[in-house]
């Protein structure tokens, strides 16, 4: 997203470290022990790649209650107030019509408690995704003003196991995920990017689909299919920058200016799409293009 | 049209079963006509009797059927011995197109007594509107116990001539007008007969309007004919007929508004529709269409000279990239075939949701069809409305512009199987790989010998005697025009098509034309098939036992022994390309023993054969990019878009991309414009390919706007500002 482009434009000085949490649970059998543990190892070889990430993955038996409850203590002293903080995760849900609970040896992991660990992280930039079934039983003990939460199912009663997890895998490894161009992975992005290939699978597939994504970052309110400016959904997740593509950069005086031309530009061009709607359409075009050409025209300055 | 003229005559049949036969003197006065004399009659049966069969007797005749009901339940519990009550019963909810509950109630009048034939009429009745053989049966049943049941001979005589039989369907008619000569309906058939050959008909319309001056119902009964010999303009005005002497039947406004909509003329449709169901007439045909015609507003139309296409907003940005200049060729080839142009643009309507496509065909759901042509309205399956690779869309639409074309030549005077075999020959004359494959029914027909003589072939479409004969009725004809076309040329098929049209019969056609006797022309058929599929037939058993040798070995990893036998395998039935084929089973042993080259033959067979597995091919498409043929991948990835284009950005991307580098921009055009019909995961990038494909066309001011497209997504995307500037600065 645009405004992510800016931040790292502008260098990394104002925001801290990239904390990622994996937790893939139980799989019941075979087939699902190993296909959340592969997912749960594609997810973490794709956040190591980040660097400075902050990356703790824990699948099997590793994932008990008593360990996450342990390791989220440790990170409420680490994390710092500008880090942001993602949690992944991977295997069963359920739902027994009060509380959500995700599957993990020993006693499982309620909504609610996981909320409570999370409330005590100091960072304000916060995602949860939560990919397993009755996913979507969870929002309403996760949700908090800063915190992004993504289901892979819109309530508890979507019982079938999903495969939301493999295709936001996916998105972490695929560049077209990064519709903006801007570099930065956002989770927004990345929820867009699983959502519609989940869509596409069971369309092709012709099967009944049951499991159907929302996200929800305002702290309050229903959860949504599709994020967007009409329903007010979808900002915070559009700033939380799940992964970086490109690396960081510093420039100079002269080009620090055409840096904040850029930014100017880019703010026009925002700017527009939302009057695109109140003006007649071929103005629209011809205005956008103009204001396109003048950032292409600043771009490439920028790179010489 | 596949498996069409089943459901037709299941939607128009209804007709016959909405006849039934309240007692007299009710009965008589609404047979003569006598409208108001009937009404009071039933309004006394309601008012005045005190037996709940007659009351419901009342009620039905007064259309109150809710009332009916109840009194026939009744009438059941007081007499639960009694068969007549339960087949007035089943009588009354047949004319309410609840043909189920008719069925049941028929089958216990015959449990309650044997050999009943009021109860075998009804099943007759049941049956005939499911087009099944037993409708024949059991009216021969009715009748041999009861030589006085007119309504069962009227029903051969409508049945026969539901075969194409006109002469037995006459005899029928004469039997039961000589039980009554007052059987109205069977005077119908007798004009229909007549009409149908444009003879006049005013002998039997005029005796029938001398009986009764109202009954509407002969010229319904008409048009159920003129409708399924598709002769749709002709059976839409003798709807129109019917209700000019009878506005009240409300059947009629249906299946009126129901051929209406078939045609395209929706607003009229609607309108008839509308008043059928206000009226009362609540069959599931009448409410499906007007539910769908709501839904007509979720299509897009596009217009060309020659076309009318009408697609789901969801899909048009995709399918008309491959249905437009599909159908345009199409229809350039048939022009040069047929030496002909049609009057008017061939409309064309794609559905997504096949449930849609069967009520717009039959108004029902159930449709077994892919496509279904009326007049110059094409109606078929999107591509996305079967699993893929379940059906080839480019091979169906050609199959029903062919039926466009023939019909249209012939005035709807054609023959089921000459009609249907042009279409099946036309498939396959377009592209050898496209068509249906030679399937395991056929090989039983061939081997049981069940195919019928050429002279009888449209008994096979219309009252088919075992399950898969309408499939196998298709590849006959199919391969029996096929036979003409090889060995009298395609311009023998012409002069056949003329002289159907010119009305003579198959038999008199294959003398005059073919210069030989039906019987000798079948026998010469058979022999050419035999030298075609004789093999497989032979074999077949042997074929099935071997192959499922192999798919064990293919379990068992055991890939040099599948190799020493898949070719003779593969001979025994080189048609087999469904799951479990050998081609794929030799072609992933070969790939085992690191022999690249021979997987691809085996895979490129299995592409030419007619393959449809997506998947598979896009394993052959790979290796053929792998080893540095492009042109060869590209052609294999593109055999993907004729039958299953949708669902697939990365497809479209990946064959756009080896057409750039083959230097086709236009083909790159198309395909990253389907990328971008995909709804892609990431637009800009489809936007920008696009850019890159017009722009290597030379189109230099669209490559320009799908930059603007491109960086609309994503102001930041650094190839599309570069490829912008340079077509700006320049």
């Amino acid at each position: 997203m645009k405004w992510i482009s800016m931040l790292l434009l502008m260098a990394n000085a104002s925001f801290g470290a990239s904390w990622y949490v994996t937790i893939s649970g139980l799989g019941g059998d075979l087939e699902y022990e190993v296909r959340f543990a592969g997912w749960a190892t594609d997810l973490d070889k794709s956040l190591r790649n980040i660097p400075d990430a902050q990356v703790n993955t824990y699948i099997g038996k590793t994932a008990t209650k008593e360990t996450l409850r342990k390791a989220f203590a440790e990170f409420a002293g680490k994390v710092k107030p500008d880090d942001s903080f993602a949690v992944f995760l991977i295997g069963h849900g359920t739902f027994d019509g009060t509380d959500y609970k995700f599957n993990i040896p020993g006693p499982d992991l309620s909504a609610a408690e996981l909320a409570g660990w999370m409330d005590k992280l100091p960072a304000t930039r916060q995602l949860v995704v939560n990919t397993t079934s009755a996913g979507g039983a969870s929002i309403a003990a996760l949700q908090r003003v800063n915190r992004t939460v993504i289901s892979a199912t819109r309530s508890g009663t979507e019982k079938n196991a999903t495969l939301f997890a493999r295709y936001f895998v996916e998105a972490l490894r695929d560049p077209s995920a990064d519709t903006d161009k801007n570099e930065t992975l956002s989770a927004l992005e990345a929820f867009h990017y699983a959502d519609q290939k989940t869509v596409k699978f069971y369309e092709t597939q012709k099967r009944l689909a049951t499991e159907h994504a929302v996200l929800e970052d305002t702290g309050k309110g229903e959860a949504v299919r599709a994020p967007s400016a009409e329903n007010g959904k979808g900002l915070t997740a559009g700033r939380f920058p799940l992964m970086a593509l490109g690396n960081a950069r510093k420039f100079s005086p002269e080009k620090t200016k055409l840096v904040e031309k850029k930014q100017d530009i880019e703010g026009q061009i925002d700017k527009l799409k939302y009057e695109k709607a109140a003006m007649p359409s071929d103005e629209y075009r011809k205005k956008l293009a103009g204001l396109l050409v003048e950032l292409a025209r600043t771009q490439e300055e920028l790179d010489k | 049209m596949k498996f069409l003229l089943l459901s037709l005559f299941c939607v128009t049949s209804c007709n016959w079963a909405a006849a039934p036969a309240p007692p007299s003197p009710c009965e008589d006065h609404r047979k003569h006509g006598r409208r108001e004399a009937a009404t009071a009659c039933f309004n006394n049966l309601v008012n005045t009797s005190k037996n709940p069969a007659l009351i419901a007797e009342g009620f039905w005749g007064l259309k109150n059927y809710k009332a009916a009901n109840e009194l026939f339940r009744k009438a059941v519990a007081a007499n639960p011995k009694d068969p007549h009550v339960r087949v007035r019963w089943g009588r009354m909810y047949l004319d309410h197109f609840q043909k189920v509950d008719a069925a049941g109630l028929f089958e216990e009048a015959l449990e309650l007594k044997e050999n009943y034939a009021p109860a075998q009429l009804g099943l007759a009745l049941v049956a005939s509107e499911s087009f099944e053989e037993k409708a024949v049966e059991m009216a021969k049943e009715g009748l041999k116990n009861d030589p006085t049941l007119v309504e069962a001979q009227e029903l051969l005589a409508r049945l026969a001539l539901e075969e194409g039989n006109e002469l037995k369907a006459g005899e029928e008619a004469e039997k039961a007008l000589k039980m009554s000569p007052e059987a109205l309906d069977a005077m119908a058939v007798m004009a229909t007969i007549h009409m149908l050959n444009d003879r006049d008909a005013s002998e039997w319309t005029n005796r029938i309007l001398k009986i009764n001056p109202s009954y509407g119902q002969a010229w319904s009964i008409a048009a159920h004919f003129f409708v399924i010999n598709r002769r749709y303009e002709e059976g839409i005005q003798m709807y129109y007929k019917a209700l000019e002497l009878d506005s009240g039947l409300l059947e009629t406004k249906s299946d009126l508004g129901v051929n209406l909509m078939r045609l395209g003329r929706d607003v009229e449709a609607r309108k008839l529709l509308e008043e059928a169901f206000a009226g009362g007439y609540t069959s599931a045909a009448t409410v499906n269409t007007l539910k769908l015609m709501d839904s007509y507003k979720n299509f897009d139309t596009l217009l060309t000279p020659k076309t009318d296409i009408r697609l789901h907003k969801k899909e048009t940005a995709l399918l008309k990239l491959y249905f437009q200049p599909e159908l345009e060729r199409a229809i350039a080839t048939y022009e040069a075939k047929y030496k002909f142009k049609l009057k008017e643009p061939v409309r064309l309507e794609v559905y997504p949701d096949h449930e849609d496509f069967a009520v717009r065909t039959m108004g029902l759901p159930g449709l077994g069809a892919l496509g279904v042509t009326f007049g110059t309205v094409v109606a078929m399956d999107s591509p996305s409305g079967r699993k893929p690779g379940a059906f080839h869309w480019a091979s169906t639409l050609w199959h029903e512009l062919d039926h466009v074309y023939v019909l249209t030549a012939t005035q709807h005077r054609v023959p089921r199987w000459f009609a249907e075999g042009m279409a099946m020959h036309e498939e396959t004359a377009n592209n050898p790989e496209w068509g249906d494959r030679f399937s395991v029914e056929g090989i039983t027909a061939i081997r049981d010998k069940k195919l019928l003589p050429i002279a009888t072939l449209d008994a096979g479409f219309v009252r088919p005697k075992y399950p898969a004969q309408v499939t196998v009725s298709y590849f006959q004809a199919g391969k029996i025009c096929d036979y003409i076309k090889e060995r009298w040329g395609f311009d023998k098929l012409l002069e056949m098509m003329n002289a159907f049209g010119a009305k003579q019969t198959t038999e008199q056609i294959v003398e005059q034309k073919l210069g030989m006797k039906p019987e000798q022309f079948d026998i010469e058929f058979l022999a050419w098939l035999n030298k075609q599929v004789g093999n497989t037939v032979a074999h077949f058993e042997e074929w099935r036992k071997r192959l499922k040798q192999s798919v064990a070995l293919m379990k068992e990893k055991k890939y040099d022994e599948i190799l020493k036998d898949g070719h003779e395998i593969r001979d025994l039935y080189p048609d087999y390309v469904e799951a479990g084929n050998i081609y794929e089973m030799m072609a992933t042993s070969f790939l085992e023993k690191k022999d690249t080259e021979s997987a691809i033959q085996e895979l490129t067979a299995y592409a030419k054969i007619g393959g449809r597995d997506r998947d598979v091919l896009k394993k052959l498409g790979k290796l053929l990019e792998d080893k540095g043929n492009k042109q060869e991948a590209a052609a294999v990835y593109d055999r993907i878009n004729y039958f299953y284009p949708m669902q697939d950005e990365e497809l479209h991307r990946k064959l756009g991309d080896l057409w750039m580098d083959l230097k086709n921009a236009k083909g790159a055009v198309r395909e990253f414009s389907a990328a971008l019909g995909s709804k892609p995961v990431d637009p800009a990038l489809a936007y920008y390919n696009l850019a890159r494909a017009q722009k290597a066309s030379g189109n230099k001011d669209d490559a320009r706007e799908s930059l603007v497209s491109a960086l609309e997504n994503a102001p930041g995307f650094k190839p599309a500002q570069k490829m912008l500037l340079e077509l700006t600065d320049k």
